[in-house]
C-alpha cells in the first residue's frame, strides 16, 4: 500500500505491559504491519510526550489511578477509533479481581499484614491516588472496536490490525475456547469433581467429560487455544463469550455446570458449590465489568466472604 | 526554608514513576526517591483463588516477565507439594527459562538501552528509538530483533504461550513434546547460539565506546552495596540453586535458600512510593543490596557455558570485582545472554527431556516457598495453601523493588553532583541515565522500561516555582 501512513497511537493504563510485548511478538509480521502504520505514540517504543492527532488509538489496561482515567480521556479526544485492546481494557482484567475487596483492604494486606514487611503505615504522599475499583475504559470513554486476550494471540492482532488498515472492520469471531479445542466431548460415568492439581488423565477427552472444571465452553477464543492443547484447563483469560454476557441469568458457574453435569455422573448443585468456593479463580478475569458484575446470579462478595470465613 | 524538586517521567512511565528530591537550605539533596505511581494489590487478590492456577494468575504480575513469575509459581506449589518434578520436567522448565531470558535480555539491549548504545547519551531524542536504530544500525537491529524472536518463539513452544506461559504446573510439566517440536526447537536454539557470538561482540564494542566518550560515567555511579543473587554449585544459575549474599567489599557470605527469605529480608514501606523498599538482613543490620544482572555476575565464581566463561573471564578482567557501576549492568547482560543461547543449546540436545514430564504433586494444606532469578534479579513467591487446595496467604518479593534503595542512593549521589551546577539539561540527563541503568521493570507493580523521559517539577514549600521539560518531535 502506497500513499500516507495509517497514524497510530498507542497507550498503556494499568496493566503488567504484555499487551504491548504482544504486538512486538507478531515478529517478522511486524515489519509488514510498520510499512503502512506509522507509531506516533507508544509508551515501548518512542518518546512522544503527548498525544498527536491519530486514525487508530490501541488502549490496554484499565482505569485505576487518576492519570489512568486522564489519559483514557486524552487518547478519545485525538483518536478517531479506539481499539480497547486486551482483557483489562474490555473487562478490567486480572487485577479487576480487586473489586472484590475494598482499596483499604488491599493496602492493609500489602503494607501491614505481610510477613517481611516491617513498616506499619500506607504510603500516600506525592502518589497519585488510587480510585476505589478497576473500572474497564468502555464505562469512561466511548470505545469503537473490542480485541480482548491476555494477550490476544498475534493471529487476532494481526487480522485487527491488517483489517484497520484497510479502512474495513475486523473480523470478530464468536468461536469459543472449545471450537480450537483437539479434545472430545463424550459422556462418561465420572461421579467426583477432580481436586485441582491433580493430573488429567485422558489428553484426548475432554476435560469437563473427565470431571475437570475447564472454561473453554464459556470463553472467547482469542487465543488459539493452547491451554487445553497443552494439558491446561481453559481459565477463561480472555473473557466470558457474548451468550454469558448478554443472558441475564447464564453466567460461567450455571454455564459449565450444566455442560459438565450433562458430560459426567456429577450433579449440577455440586458443580455449582463447588465453582462458587473458588468463584475468584473463575471470574478473575472478567469481574470487573458490569455485563458480569451487575448479574442477578453473580454474588461475588458472598462466595468469597464464605471462602474467607472456612465456610 | 528546604525545597522539593519532583521529576516527572512523562512518557513512558508517565503517571506510574516519578523522581523526588527533597532539598536542603543549602541546595544540597537530603533524600531522592523514586516513586512507583500503581498499585495492583496481587498478594490480596490471590488470596481466595485455586493454588493450581497461581502459575497462570501471577503470570499477569508482569508482562515483561511472565516466565519467571509462572515458574517460581510451580517451584513453590512442587514445595508445597512436597515432590520433585522428573528430570525432563525440570530440563524442560529450564529451557523454557532459557528462551525468555534471550527473549528479555534482547529486548532490553536492543530495543531499550540500544539507542543509547548506537546514537550515545546526546543523540537527537527523536530518532533515538528502535525505529531509528533500524536506519542507522540495520544489521544490528536485525540481528537482535531475531534473536529476542528466537527466544521469545522456544518460550512458546515451550510454555504454549510465549506472554503468560501456562505448561509448568505442580508436579512438571503438563505436555510432553513432539518429535517435530523437538526438531524445530534444535534449529531455534543453534541458530541463536550462532547470532549471539556476533552481536555480543558488537555490543560489548559500542558499549566500550560509550564509556570512553563519556569517562564520567566510570567515575559516578560507583555507589557500593550488598549484592544477592543465585548460583548453583558457585556458578552464575538463574533457575535453580542457591541464593548467595556478598557484601560491597566483595566477602561472600552464607548461601540460602528461599525457605529462609522471611528472616533474611526486610521490606519497608516508604511514604512516596506505592513499591516498598527491601533490605538483607545480616552482619547486625538491615543492609542496603542490588539484584539483577550485575549482582549475579558479581556474586557468581564462574559461568556454566564456554562462550560465557570466556567472557566472564574478560569482564573480572577488565574491571574491578565485585564491580559496582550500575552503567556496567549492560555488560552483565551479554555475559548472561550468551549464557542463555549456549545453555538452551545444551539443553536441546539433551537425551534426558525425552522422559516423563510430570509426578502427581498434593498441595493441599501445604506451604510453599521458591525462588528464581528473574531477568532482574531475585524473585520469591510464597503460598500458604488450605484444605481445598485454596491459596489462604500470599506473598512476594519483586526483583525491581530490592533495587529501589539502591536506585534512590544513585540518584541522590548524581543530583548532589549536579544539582547546584545550575545545568538543568545535565540534571535531566544525569538522572534520567541512572534509572535507566538499572533496568526498572515497574510492570510487577507498575510497568516502566528502558527509557524514562523527565519532566522537572522544582517547588518550594509546596509551591511550583518553575517547571522543566524536554520537547520531542513527534
Amino acid at each position: 500500500m502506497s500513499g500516507e501512513k495509517i497514524r497510530l497511537n498507542t497507550e498503556w493504563l494499568c496493566d503488567c505491559g504484555g499487551c504491548h510485548v504482544a504486538i512486538v511478538d507478531l515478529h517478522e509480521k511486524i515489519l509488514q504491519v510498520l510499512e503502512d502504520i506509522a507509531i506516533q505514540k507508544c509508551p515501548v517504543l518512542t518518546d512522544v510526550k503527548d498525544y498527536p492527532e491519530a486514525d487508530i488509538g490501541i488502549l490496554t489496561g484499565s482505569i485505576r489511578t487518576e492519570h489512568d482515567r486522564h489519559a483514557a480521556l486524552e487518547m478519545r479526544k485525538k483518536c478517531k477509533t479506539i481499539l480497547a485492546f486486551g482483557t483489562c481494557a474490555v473487562y478490567g482484567g486480572l487485577h479487576g479481581a480487586g473489586l472484590a475487596h475494598s482499596k483499604e483492604e488491599i493496602m492493609d494486606y500489602v503494607y501491614k499484614s505481610t510477613p517481611t514487611t516491617r513498616t506499619d503505615f500506607i504510603p500516600g504522599e506525592n502518589i497519585t491516588g488510587l480510585e476505589h475499583s478497576v473500572t474497564p475504559i468502555d464505562e469512561v470513554i466511548d470505545v469503537d472496536l473490542y480485541l480482548p486476550g491476555c494477550p490476544p494471540h498475534a493471529h487476532y492482532i494481526f487480522e485487527s490490525l491488517s483489517a484497520l488498515v484497510a479502512g474495513k472492520t475486523p473480523r470478530a469471531g464468536q468461536e469459543s475456547v472449545c471450537a480450537g479445542c483437539n479434545r472430545v466431548m463424550k459422556k462418561t460415568d465420572v461421579t467426583a469433581i477432580m481436586e485441582s492439581g491433580e493430573p488429567v488423565g485422558d489428553d484426548d477427552v475432554c476435560f469437563l467429560s473427565q470431571g475437570a472444571i475447564c472454561l473453554g465452553s464459556v470463553t472467547l477464543d482469542r487465543c488459539l487455544v493452547p491451554c487445553p492443547n497443552h494439558g491446561i484447563m481453559c481459565t477463561g483469560c480472555a473473557g466470558p463469550t457474548m451468550q454469558i454476557l448478554t443472558e441475564p441469568n447464564h453466567d460461567i458457574r450455571t454455564e459449565v455446570s450444566d455442560r459438565m453435569s450433562r458430560l459426567t455422573a456429577i450433579d449440577r448443585d455440586s458443580i455449582m458449590a463447588h465453582m462458587e468456593k473458588s468463584a475468584k479463580t473463575h471470574y478473575a478475569y472478567a469481574m470487573a465489568t458490569k455485563m458480569i458484575g451487575n448479574k442477578p446470579t453473580f454474588l461475588i462478595h458472598k462466595w468469597i466472604a464464605d471462602v474467607e470465613a472456612g465456610k | 526554608m528546604s525545597k522539593t524538586i519532583t521529576i516527572d517521567p512523562v512518557t513512558r512511565i508517565e503517571g506510574h514513576a516519578r523522581i523526588l528530591l527533597d532539598c536542603a537550605d543549602d541546595g544540597s539533596v537530603n533524600d531522592a526517591f523514586f516513586c512507583v505511581n500503581e498499585l495492583r494489590g496481587f498478594e490480596r487478590i490471590l488470596v481466595g483463588m485455586e493454588a493450581s492456577t497461581m502459575p497462570q494468575i501471577t503470570a499477569r504480575i508482569c508482562g515483561v516477565c511472565p516466565t519467571a513469575h509462572h515458574l517460581v509459581a510451580a517451584k513453590a506449589l512442587d514445595n508445597a507439594a512436597g515432590v520433585k518434578p522428573p528430570e525432563a520436567a525440570q530440563l524442560l522448565r529450564e529451557f523454557m527459562y532459557m528462551g525468555h531470558f534471550i527473549h528479555s535480555h534482547s529486548l532490553s539491549l536492543f530495543v531499550l538501552a540500544g539507542p543509547d548504545l548506537v546514537f550515545g547519551l546526546d543523540g537527537n531524542m527523536a530518532t533515538q528509538s528502535i525505529v531509528g536504530m533500524v536506519e542507522r544500525d540495520p544489521d544490528l537491529s536485525k540481528k537482535g530483533l531475531r534473536l529476542r524472536s528466537l527466544g521469545q518463539k522456544i518460550n512458546e513452544t515451550i510454555g504454549g504461550r510465549g506472554i503468560h506461559p501456562v505448561t509448568a504446573v505442580a508436579g512438571g510439566i503438563s505436555f510432553r513434546l513432539s518429535d517435530g517440536q523437538f526438531k524445530k526447537l534444535q534449529e531455534l536454539t543453534a541458530e541463536a547460539v550462532e547470532l549471539v557470538s556476533e552481536l555480543a561482540e558488537k555490543t560489548k564494542k559500542l558499549l566500550f565506546a560509550l564509556l570512553d566518550k563519556n569517562p564520567a560515567l566510570m567515575e559516578k555511579l560507583n555507589s557500593p552495596s550488598w549484592y544477592l543473587g543465585n548460583v548453583l554449585e558457585g556458578k552464575l544459575n538463574v533457575y535453580d540453586g542457591q541464593l548467595r549474599p556478598m557484601d560491597g567489599d566483595g566477602v561472600i557470605k552464607q548461601e540460602f535458600g528461599s525457605s529462609a527469605y522471611q528472616e533474611m529480608m526486610s521490606e519497608r514501606a516508604v511514604h512516596t512510593s506505592y513499591a516498598k523498599e527491601v533490605y538483607l538482613n545480616l552482619d547486625g543490620a538491615e543492609q542496603l543490596y542490588r539484584v539483577g544482572p550485575l549482582a549475579r555476575v558479581n556474586v557468581a565464581d564462574g559461568m556454566e557455558t564456554p562462550l560465557a566463561q570466556k567472557m566472564f573471564e574478560q569482564f573480572r578482567g577488565d574491571f574491578a570485582a565485585p564491580n559496582h557501576n550500575a552503567v556496567l549492568q549492560v555488560y552483565a547482560k551479554i555475559i548472561e545472554l550468551v549464557y542463555a543461547c549456549e545453555k538452551a543449546n545444551e539443553i536441546i540436545n539433551n537425551p534426558a527431556l525425552r522422559g516423563e514430564t510430570r509426578v502427581p504433586a498434593d498441595f493441599r494444606g501445604g506451604h510453599g516457598i521458591a525462588h528464581i532469578e528473574a531477568p532482574r534479579g531475585t524473585l520469591i513467591h510464597e503460598y500458604d495453601v488450605d484444605e481445598r487446595g485454596i491459596v489462604r496467604a500470599a506473598n512476594m518479593i519483586i526483583a525491581t523493588q530490592q533495587n529501589t534503595a539502591a536506585i534512590n542512593a544513585s540518584l541522590k549521589e548524581g543530583a548532589n553532583a549536579l544539582l547546584q551546577s545550575g545545568d538543568d539539561e545535565a540534571l535531566l540527563n544525569s538522572l534520567e541515565f541512572i534509572v535507566r541503568c538499572y533496568d526498572p521493570c515497574l510492570a510487577c507493580s507498575t510497568h516502566a522500561m528502558g527509557r524514562v523521559p523527565l519532566d522537572i517539577v522544582v517547588a518550594r514549600n509546596g509551591q511550583t516555582i518553575r517547571r522543566l521539560r524536554r520537547k520531542y518531535n513527534a
